[in-house]
């Protein structure tokens, strides 16, 4: 048991750095550190450098500052504000009306965006003035806005999927296939829970004010023609067999920049300011990125990961045993690490367990992208309530409350891939 | 001791299967005195790192795909020469040949040969029959290292690149219409998904090469040492025999899932082979005297 | 001096970023040639084989560019995430004890980290050590990169060690006015 002792120590190492401000990405070295010099006698020194390099020079990765890029575009075009004006006539007789703005511009933006936050920004900066100007529940707002936007990363195009993929050597396009019936399930599962709420709570939903025809609504929905194009390009470009999925994020950074050059909202300043954002993001997600690298080597090292492997799989649980312990631990290791190291912390450790037990890998991983999903609006550390945070200037609690009942709708998307499988694999079946 | 081997393939390919083994037979031979823990799938060191990291000592044992050095040590690259060495026979014997001056190159680095193995022949993937080489025209070749782009503009086809995780996409969607494959790598990414014709060209016999670190090696007593090299050297042999067992199973696999596997026509051969003899003299200009000495000892 | 520092930063993400355009045009261009040889495909029945040798060789080489050398100055600009949740709920005192300890940590692991990928990148020029595609590109030139962005992160740590111990605020807790930006702090 010498084995636990150790990973416990581990853990609490990992957990008194982070409490104590320490970066996350110099936590994950420092911890990993810890444990080879403790634990092993390997040459450490040597086997960072090693992993700095091999982990950071990646094709694969490639893609990821160029989707961040492209948000970063397309939030300082006017594309966000035609998506609000092309999306609104049309969503008036529904119950809850205008916050349906925010699951559907997300839906569209997680089409096109590889990133959460990139989304909930995006949107959010659209659609939250907006709503609160017509006096629509903020609570609703902040939580379809903390909820769907997390889309962004379950949605095709998809960096999270791209790290799995690359992590278990799965097909990452069969992968971004895989993603879309339950992307479109969330969808539909947060669009019938603000349906439900609105029924209840009718008198919070304020009266429309404007009508419009047909016609005029039709006229309106032009303005969503530069955002359709965007996405039949990145999209387009994969399946007519130009791009990999890899490349076509380069695709989506050329058309949003014609896209905002054409619409007058390409500035050198905006040029400038949009690039160094996304060198800034793209930066910190890598430099976490190559902080789980180290420190996955590091466990690869200390051989602990096998053993606790090794342990799941001599307690011979069942699929469904295992899969809600791995739900649970996901969630409450998402409440202090962001998606991305979750998921490069984790896979190397659990595929020998998931393959064993017979799940199917593809299916697991958009199992993990939803936890992945959930842990963005969990608190401490969720990526979606800090951009909230910035977006609303409420504090951190508000915003989680708010996002809670959306926390729940994506535990019942689990809870349905769970017993209907072929909602993920059913389309990548088709390839 | 323990030593931890990191290994590029997942552990369902015959060379991880091959390496298990001559893991276990270590641990039978020295009394679990060395035990080799085994690192599959590139979960420890990334391929490209793996000799880097068994040079410097940060493992002391590893194994790679010999001919990935071939732009650092030429003579690494010689097994994937297009149609120099054909079938198992001439495949030993060029490693016959190459031995001595891949162990001479490995001594500099501080790295000691144990073994090597052999994949199984690599054959043509396409979607259209192949009768000719004229057929070869156009279309868009795979080739991920200079040897295969040099050998796609010799047949008149079209290189292109794909990185491995993206095959099956690219093929799919047009973007890539041939490759030159194991039967192995054939199977392991589904082939029959988006191929349809495999012709047995067999046209090189690359290698996988388990290395040792030397002073690691030096550290050991005399009866480990011996244990090593002798579980090495059952596991070479053992190899070869899995390899030709494999290239059978797996053609059958391909066969069963209704791939269309062609024995290519002599017109075609005789066209592949010239191209072939084109490269081998390209070839000796890269490595001078060490090259003469090889393919001397091999013809 | 603190111009030059700031300059420096400033410089070295500016780096990073035409990295990133960089990889935007190679790959970019490659799609656009594999435009051309599939409207060669269509209208002649034959590609071209069109490619730029080793593109995704030398987006992965910009990739670990763009990342290190961004490192300061993602740094100075507070978007590496950390949770302050404890600490910024203590005493002023033992929050700079913490932030001097956090700053002192990640200075002593970025020299480490310095230190180790040097000695990487001379024993792969001493060995001459190549990448494997059609390119053969020696190692140690991608690999400087990855140095030099480490060297100017330790710089910008240690320069807000400085300024900690002198009882001054650190620099990477400035906001700009970018939203985006109040993600990386908490
Ligand atoms: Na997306
Ligand atoms: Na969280």
């Amino acid at each position: 048991m010498n084995e636990l002792y150790l990973t416990l120590l581990l853990l609490v190492v990992l957990l008194a750095f982070l409490s104590s401000g320490l970066w996350v990405a110099f936590s994950l070295l420092a911890v990993g550190w810890v444990a080879m010099a403790l634990f092993t006698d390997a040459p450490v020194g040597q086997i960072l450098a090693t992993t700095l390099w091999g982990s950071s020079n990646s094709w694969a990765l490639a893609s990821l500052p160029l989707f961040i890029w492209m948000g970063e575009i397309l939030f300082r075009s006017k594309m966000s504000e035609d998506l609000f004006t092309g999306l609104s006539p049309w969503l008036n007789k529904l119950p809850g009306r205008l916050l349906h703005v925010n699951i559907l511009g997300c839906g569209l933006f997680a089409a096109v965006s590889g990133s959460s936050a990139a989304t909930a920004m995006t949107v959010g900066k659209l659609t939250i003035p907006e709503l609160a100007k017509r006096n629509y529940p903020e609570q609703m707002a902040i939580g379809t806005l903390a909820g769907s936007a997390t889309l962004g990363l379950l949605i095709p195009p998809s960096i999270i999927l791209i790290v799995y993929g690359v992590a278990t050597e799965q097909s990452i396009a069969r992968l971004f296939i895989a993603g879309v019936l339950p992307g479109i399930l969330l969808l539909t599962l947060m669009a019938g829970f603000v349906i439900i709420w609105s029924l209840f709570h009718a008198q919070q939903i304020p009266a429309e004010t404007e009508q419009y025809n047909f016609t005029e609504k039709l006229k309106r929905s032009q303005r969503l023609i530069p955002v359709f194009l965007l996405i039949i390009g990145v999209i387009g470009s994969i399946y007519a067999g130009i791009a990999s999925p890899t490349d076509s994020a380069a695709v989506g950074v050329v058309l949003a920049l014609v896209i905002a050059w054409s619409s007058g909202s390409l500035s050198k300043e905006h040029f400038i300011a949009g690039l160094m954002g996304a060198t800034k993001t793209s930066c910190m997600i890598a430099f976490i990125l190559v902080g789980s690298a180290f420190l996955t080597m590091s466990m690869g090292f200390t051989g602990i990961p096998k053993l606790i492997a090794e342990w799941i799989g001599t307690l011979q649980l069942s699929t469904y045993t295992l899969l809600t312990a791995l739900a649970l631990f996901f969630i409450i290791l998402g409440c202090f690490l962001d998606g991305i190291s979750v998921v490069v912390l984790t896979t190397s450790v659990l595929m020998p367990v998931v393959t064993q037990a017979g799940i199917d890998i593809l299916w697991f991983g958009i199992f993990l992208v939803i936890l992945v999903e959930m842990a963005q609006i969990t608190p401490p550390v969720g990526f979606n309530l800090f951009v909230l945070q910035a977006l609303t200037g409420r504090n951190i609690w508000i915003i989680t409350k708010a996002a809670l009942p959306f926390f729940m709708v994506m535990l019942l998307a689990l809870l349905l891939i769970v017993i209907f499988p072929s909602i993920v694999t059913f389309l990548p079946n088709q390839m | 001791e323990t030593w931890n081997m990191p290994t590029p393939y997942p552990d369902t390919n015959f060379h991880t299967i091959n390496i298990n083994d001559f893991a276990k037979e270590i641990a039978a031979k020295t009394n679990n005195q060395l035990d080799i823990k085994v690192h599959s799938a590139g979960s420890l060191f990334k391929h490209p790192e793996i000799s880097k990291a068994v040079r410097s000592g940060q493992v002391p044992i590893g194994e790679f795909f010999m001919s990935l050095a071939n732009n650092e040590m030429p003579v690494f690259g010689l097994d994937a020469l297009p149609f120099l060495a054909t079938n198992y026979d001439e495949a030993k014997k060029l490693w016959d040949a190459q031995k001595p001056v891949a162990e001479a190159l490995l001594d500099q680095q501080g790295m000691m040969l144990l073994y090597s193995v052999a994949w199984p022949p690599q054959g043509l993937y396409t979607k259209k029959e192949i009768k000719t080489v004229d057929d070869l025209k156009g279309l868009k070749f795979r080739s991920y290292n200079a040897t295969l782009e040099k050998f796609a503009s010799a047949v008149g086809a079209a290189p292109t690149q794909v990185e491995a995780p993206d095959i099956a996409q690219a093929f799919s969607t047009g973007r890539v219409e041939a490759m030159i494959t194991s039967p192995s790598t054939g199977v392991d990414s589904k082939a029959w998904d988006f191929l349809d014709y495999y012709t047995d060209i067999q046209a090189w016999i690359p290698k996988n090469i388990v290395v040792v670190n030397k002073s690691a090696f030096r550290k050991l007593d005399k009866a480990t040492q011996e244990a090593i090299l002798a579980a090495a050297a059952s596991a070479e042999q053992r190899g070869w025999e899995l390899s030709k067992a494999e290239n059978t199973k797996q053609v059958q696999v391909l066969k069963d899932n209704g791939i269309k596997v062609i024995s290519p026509s002599p017109e075609l051969m005789s066209s592949l082979k010239a191209v072939g003899a084109t490269m081998l003299e390209d070839w000796k200009k890269t490595t001078g005297t060490d090259g003469e000495k090889i393919l001397k000892a091999y013809q | 001096m603190r111009a030059f520092l700031d300059r420096l930063y400033r410089l070295s993400g500016g780096l990073a970023a035409l990295f990133i355009v960089a990889i935007t045009l190679l790959v970019f261009a490659q799609v656009l040639l594999n435009l051309v040889d599939r409207l060669a495909k269509l209208f002649t029945g034959t590609a071209l084989g069109l490619t730029i040798p080793s593109y995704s060789d030398f987006t992965g080489f910009f990739l670990a560019a763009a990342s290190f050398l961004a490192l300061a100055y993602t740094l100075q600009a507070g978007e590496h995430i950390r949770i302050n949740l404890i600490t910024s709920r203590l005493p002023a005192r033992l929050q700079t004890l913490f932030e001097i300890s956090s700053v002192a940590i990640a200075l002593a692991l970025t020299l480490y980290m310095s230190g180790y990928m040097f000695l990487m990148v001379k024993e792969a020029w001493q060995y001459h050590d190549m990448s494997s595609g059609v390119i053969a590109m020696p190692l140690w030139i991608p690999q400087s990169s990855l140095v030099l962005g480490l060297a100017v992160l330790a710089l910008a740590l240690f320069d807000n060690l400085v300024l900690l111990i002198q009882g001054k605020p650190a620099r990477y807790t400035r906001t700009d006015n970018d939203p985006l930006a109040q993600r990386g702090g908490e």
